[in-house]
């Protein structure tokens, strides 16, 4: 028989492009509907549920046929009428990326932040660690040819001389890193709850992984800020859980954003990000406000900044003044989220290239 | 994939266990070729039905994803037993992480295997199968490039569809069900030859009167006559339909006008997919065939050493002859003591003509009068050689052995769970629930009449001007609704003509200009077997 090794492995590719199609026209769906709630999720795989495949044949149509019918139902242990299968998280994201035709974020601080390494990869004859396979494979040599090895003469000694020896040299690597801080700023004033905190939440988590994808998890730094009449900075826990009922002013927490984005980072070499989420009821000059700190404090230093208003009502004015001074900015973003199914509209208006 | 070669304690093993099978026991095998294999590697066998190599297919690719993920996560054992595919030679493969013990009972048990295929009814053992298949998958993948990768996914989901309706084996197979004009001819001139002249009548006068008087009984241009009737009424493709067909698969790759390639993919899934019709019809026998002659062999080889650990053995013995209520279908359990009782029967002899003209019950219960030139295991040889499994089960299984061997015993969740009927139940104890055991071996022949599956047979072949009619053999249970439409579709695809289905009072129509339901007078079965016993269209529609 004319084979060396039996595998299913080309059919499994097969199977697998046709996920891979199945896959795509699932990514919004995921994301819409997905459980991509926790914000740890970045890095392990996702498991992806979809429907069974199952060629069509005529069977009978009360499943199973009583006592009997013992071969009936699906493959062997995959649930019933549904498909498991497991996605690298880092794979999904690339899908997402070109399903949304998401750009890649600026990566700034290229060349200003170096990540130093060092590899073994050469060696010399001088050094800290020695290469015992290849300094052996070097006396062995040497010892056959001064004849010191002969086994034919019944001599068996290999004679390891200082030329002989080889050790690991290190080498100096350097590669680019990447930093990034993200300010997740809410208000609390207003009543977060069901719907609305379940879009809050799936359009900051997607964030925080889409984030994380393109810098490299341990190269962002998240951090959630929350306002009612004051503004102060809040765990990722905490973040969803606080609320109050009473007034609100907004523009106190992009102050304190702007204050530590300019006290604790180094603007030469962090990406800044700010996304702030609330339901656009402002009062007073706390709009203007806003726009002014916009202007004068984050807009030279951000990557980006988007303000969305979940669910807004007349009421909401947030928006309409910040889009009255930055038009299509490259880095102010304004959006409105009214349901689950926008969520992809204001995920592409957040972060794609050129506003429209 | 490693020949058997390359582990030489395994290689003595399998030739001990060869001259046990065939110089001890005087088994009829044909050549076993044993392989050693991964587990991943016999993982993927499994999913290639049992043959080295296979076309690029997405179902085997699901199903080797499924489990290898099932193994990856612990829902699955990555050990598997034995598997074999007889033939002549016959291939088996052995796991490299089983024990020696486990290896030798795996060979001793493939032996039981090769002989049962080569000896049965059926005869499941033939030349180079294996390397047959695999010159079929090359065919199938040079098919591959000549339809192009989207055409080959489609036809090969198409003939998916038409799987399950495979049935060499079936009263209604392609033989018994369709006359072609080669096997008209045949028949024709066998016919013709074996007129015989009928004896000469004793010369009374001379020649002229004997020519006279000689009766001329044997018309053979009246046969001929009627036959080529038959063959006017053949259609043009050259064949026609006798009786109702079930081997549907068998019927599309003889006639569907299929291009090179589409007939590569329908002859591998045939080929490769037509012997797990003999599997079912004869698994009971079958596998307790194997298990008697495994354990004969092992005992012989525990006897001079060659393996050890005969406890270990009797405990996955036991493991695997569990026994398990009739409608799950032990067949290592079932068959096996079925064997065992059937030699006891022959070395009592009890299968006697006079034990069973015996009448004093008394006597017959006390009975223990053997045969002397009679060898049991010849005997039970004899039955391998002519019957399957539901003459095994008629024959042989009696509501006492469905006692003995627990076919009727349930446990109590299972029974709950089936809503078990107080008046069906002869008694109950906490864990277990015992059914009366005289409906059982009914139930368990009623299982090879249909297999758990619709019957579905051609009942017509130019059906409203070249339509291919199905009928669904009424039994009282509808066909999956949603399922009718994309199965008629893709044999549509296949027949490249219209494909009608017949059931009940429904006819089900997927033509090139679309999918249509409608209501008609059904026929019963019967009817259109009659009908087309007669050569008469077996259903009109309105």
């Amino acid at each position: 028989m004319d084979v060396d090794r039996i595998s299913s492995d080309e059919s499994e590719g097969f199977f697998n492009d046709f996920i891979e199609e199945q896959l795509n026209d699932l990514v919004e769906d995921i994301i819409n509907e997905g459980d991509l709630d926790r914000t740890d999720a970045s890095g392990s795989d996702l498991i992806v549920e979809v429907d069974d495949i199952e060629p069509p044949t005529l069977v009978y149509g009360d499943q199973g046929g009583g006592a009997g019918a013992g071969q009936g139902g699906g493959e062997p242990g995959d649930e019933k009428g549904k498909l498991k299968f497991e996605v690298p998280f880092d794979r999904f994201m690339e899908l997402v990326a070109d399903k949304l035709r998401l750009p890649n974020l600026l990566k700034e601080g290229k060349g200003k932040i170096k990540e130093v390494s060092y590899e073994f990869k050469t060696f010399g004859p001088v050094g800290v660690l020695l290469d015992k396979k290849r300094t052996f494979k070097r006396a062995l040599r040497s010892s056959i040819s001064t004849g010191v090895y002969c086994p034919k003469e019944g001599r068996f000694d290999v004679e390891v001389r200082r030329k002989d020896r080889r050790y690991k040299v290190p080498q100096r690597v350097e590669t680019p890193k990447y930093k990034a801080v993200v300010f997740y700023m809410g208000d609390i004033s207003y009543s977060t709850f069901g719907e609305r905190l379940e879009l809050e939440k799936r359009l900051l988590n997607f964030t925080h992984h889409w984030l994380d994808f393109n810098y490299g998890k341990n190269n962002v730094e998240h951090r959630f800020f929350v306002h009612d009449v004051e503004a102060y900075e809040v765990t990722p826990e905490q973040f969803y859980q606080v609320s109050n009922i009473g007034g609100t002013r907004a523009s106190l927490v992009f102050d304190l954003v702007s204050n530590i984005a300019f006290n604790e980072y180094d603007p030469a070499t962090t990406n800044f990000y700010g996304f702030y989420v609330g339901d656009g009821e402002l009062f007073g000059n706390d709009a203007k406000e806003i726009v002014e700190i916009l202007k004068e404090q984050l807009h030279p230093m951000f990557n980006r900044l988007a303000l969305v208003e979940i669910q807004p009502s007349r009421m909401s004015c947030l928006n309409t003044e910040v889009s009255k001074a930055f038009g299509s900015d490259r880095v102010v973003r304004t959006c409105a989220l009214k349901n689950k199914s926008e969520i992809i509209k204001v995920i592409k208006r957040m972060f794609e290239a050129r506003h429209a | 994939m490693l020949s058997l070669r390359s582990d030489p304690k395994l290689f003595e093993l399998a030739q001990r266990v060869e001259f046990f099978a065939r110089e001890k026991f005087n088994m009829t095998l044909p050549e076993m070729r044993f392989f050693i294999l991964d587990p991943m590697e016999f993982a993927a066998l499994l999913e290639k039905n049992v043959y080295p190599t296979s076309p690029i297919n997405i179902w085997e690719g699901k199903k080797i994803a499924n489990k290898k993920h099932r193994i990856e996560t612990g829902q699955e054992s990555a050990l598997y037993y034995e598997v074999v595919q007889t033939g002549n030679p016959s291939y088996a493969y052995l796991n490299e992480t089983n024990s020696a013990l486990t290896q030798a009972s795996v060979m001793a048990h493939v032996a039981g295997h090769c002989e049962f295929s080569e000896l049965n009814v059926l005869h499941d053992s033939d030349f180079d199968r294996t390397e047959y298949v695999m010159h079929l998958v090359r065919k199938a993948n040079l098919g591959r490039q000549q339809m192009g990768e989207r055409r080959y996914i489609d036809y090969w989901n198409a003939c998916e569809s038409a799987l399950p309706f495979i049935a060499p084996n079936s009263q209604y197979n392609l033989e018994n069900s369709i006359d072609k004009e080669t096997s008209m001819v045949a028949s024709a001139v066998e016919s013709h030859d074996v007129v015989e002249p009928g004896e000469e009548p004793i010369s009374l006068v001379d020649v002229t009167l004997n020519a006279l008087l000689k009766t001329d009984t044997a018309k053979p241009f009246v046969e001929m006559e009627k036959k080529r009737d038959l063959h006017e009424a053949m259609s043009r493709r050259g064949y026609s339909l006798r009786a109702p067909c079930q081997d549907i698969l068998g019927f599309l790759r003889q006639y569907a006008p299929t291009s090179q390639a589409e007939h590569a993919v329908l002859d591998y899934l045939y080929t490769a997919h037509m012997h797990q019709d003999f599997v079912i019809r004869t698994q009971i026998m079958n596998e307790g065939w194997a298990m008697y002659w495994e354990k004969k062999i092992m005992m012989e080889l525990f006897a001079e050493d060659s393996v050890r650990g005969a406890i270990d053995y009797a405990k996955v013995f036991s493991g695997v002859c569990y026994p398990r209520p009739y409608f799950q279908r032990n067949p290592y359990h079932l068959g096996y003591h079925m064997w065992l009782h059937i030699e006891d029967l022959y070395r009592e002899g009890r299968m006697s003509l006079d034990y069973h003209e015996e009448t004093d019950l008394d006597t017959k219960k006390e009975w223990k009068k053997p045969e002397e030139e009679l060898n049991p295991q010849e005997c039970m040889r004899h039955l391998v050689k002519t019957i399957t499994d539901y003459e095994f089960l008629r024959r042989f299984l009696t509501p006492e052995l469905v006692e003995k061997f627990h076919l009727n015993r349930l446990d109590q969740r299972t029974a709950q769970q089936l809503g078990i009927k107080n008046e069906d139940v002869i008694r109950a104890d906490r864990q277990w629930v015992w059914l009366h055991p005289e409906p059982i071996k009914n139930e368990m022949l009623g299982f090879f009449a249909h297999y758990y599956r619709p019957r579905i047979y051609i009942i017509d072949t130019n059906f409203m001007d070249g339509g291919l009619l199905l009928m669904h053999r009424d039994d009282g249970r509808n066909l999956r609704a949603d399922w009718i439409r994309p199965t008629l579709n893709n044999l549509n695809r296949i027949w490249k003509a219209p494909v009608y289905l017949l059931s009940k009072d429904k006819l089900y129509a997927a033509r090139a200009n679309g999918y249509k339901e409608s209501t008609v007078k059904g026929i019963t079965f019967e009817e259109a077997a009659e009908r087309l016993s007669q050569q008469q269209q077996p259903f009109k529609a309105a």
